[in-house]
């Protein structure tokens, strides 16, 4: 027996990449200048924070059964620390663009980075 | 009969702790995906699903908690059922390429899924087209893997293919 790929095997694959193509086209952001991180924990937004006009550094320090803190500088956000068991959330590192998100799942935390225009309240400390 | 099938498994055993070895942020080899395999094509359906079950609770209970039970058994299942579905056209529509890769797709969108209900978020969707193309080098991957285990088993005769 050896690997054949057959007709069916490249409609998978075409059909895998146009599925991925597509969402990544429909989630794609322009880069812009304006960028607001908004953390949200099942759902409901901790805190939010304009990247841009952030000058020093700024910590948010997150509860749950799996706390940890986020860390945000000009221009880009991090996990910084987590007490989660898989570490992913810590490991994604740094994102800067509107549309990138990190995610620690064991501790229900989102961060996404949006772009001007949104509707959300600013809070700048 | 029993003592062949005690050996296969305890082969295809060695394969299991590979996906746990190699925990790359967020995205993994998905090698369990052959043992997956090996047992839906040698030892048929409710095997697959037997080996399924037992690999995603062990791992959960070894290095996750319930959260990670669920994300890595919507994962499997969607996958398991997905590959179950592939395999009706083996060897005429589909070869076992397409059904790794289609295994590896299903099993990211039911894990993206999944957590995006357990976060109430759907942001994490943005994850997906990235995890879905690297699926594609992965499931290829597998496939090697899993048609040369396949090869060696058909050699030393010790299952026939079902």
């Amino acid at each position: 027996m050896r690997l054949k790929p057959r007709a069916g095997d490249f409609l998978i694959i075409a059909a895998i990449i146009t599925a991925a193509v597509l969402m990544a086209l429909l989630l794609f952001e322009k880069d812009s200048i304006a960028k607001v991180a908004i953390i949200s924990q099942n759902n409901t937004v901790l805190d939010s924070v304009r990247l841009d006009e952030l000058e020093e550094r700024y910590t948010i320090d997150y509860q749950g059964e799996y706390p940890g803190t986020i860390e945000a500088e000009k221009g880009r956000i991090r996990f910084s620390h987590a007490e989660c068991p898989d570490q992913v959330c810590v490991r994604t590192g740094w994102i800067n663009r509107p549309g990138q998100i990190a995610v620690c799942l064991p501790a229900g935390i989102i961060i996404r980075i949006e772009g001007k225009d949104t509707d959300v309240d600013i809070i700048v400390k | 009969m029993l003592i062949s099938l005690a050996v296969v498994l305890s082969y295809a055993e060695r394969f299991i702790p590979l996906d746990i070895i190699i925990p790359l942020p967020g995205i993994k080899l998905g090698f369990a995906n052959i043992v997956t395999m090996f047992a839906l094509f040698f030892l048929g359906i409710p095997s697959a699903v037997t080996v399924t079950v037992l690999r995603c609770v062990l791992a959960s209970l070894l290095f996750g908690g319930m959260s990670s039970l669920l994300y890595s058994l919507s994962g499997a299942f969607l996958a398991l059922a997905v590959m179950i579905l592939l395999k009706l056209g083996y060897n005429r529509i589909f070869s076992l390429l397409g059904i790794s890769m289609g295994g590896a797709a299903a099993h990211n969108t039911g894990q993206i899924i999944m957590a995006s209900l357990m976060m109430k978020n759907t942001a994490i969707f943005s994850y997906l087209p990235f995890l879905l193309l690297a699926g594609l080098g992965t499931g290829l991957l597998t496939a090697i893997i899993t048609v040369n285990l396949f090869r060696i088993i058909e050699k030393t005769n010790s299952v026939k293919l079902s």
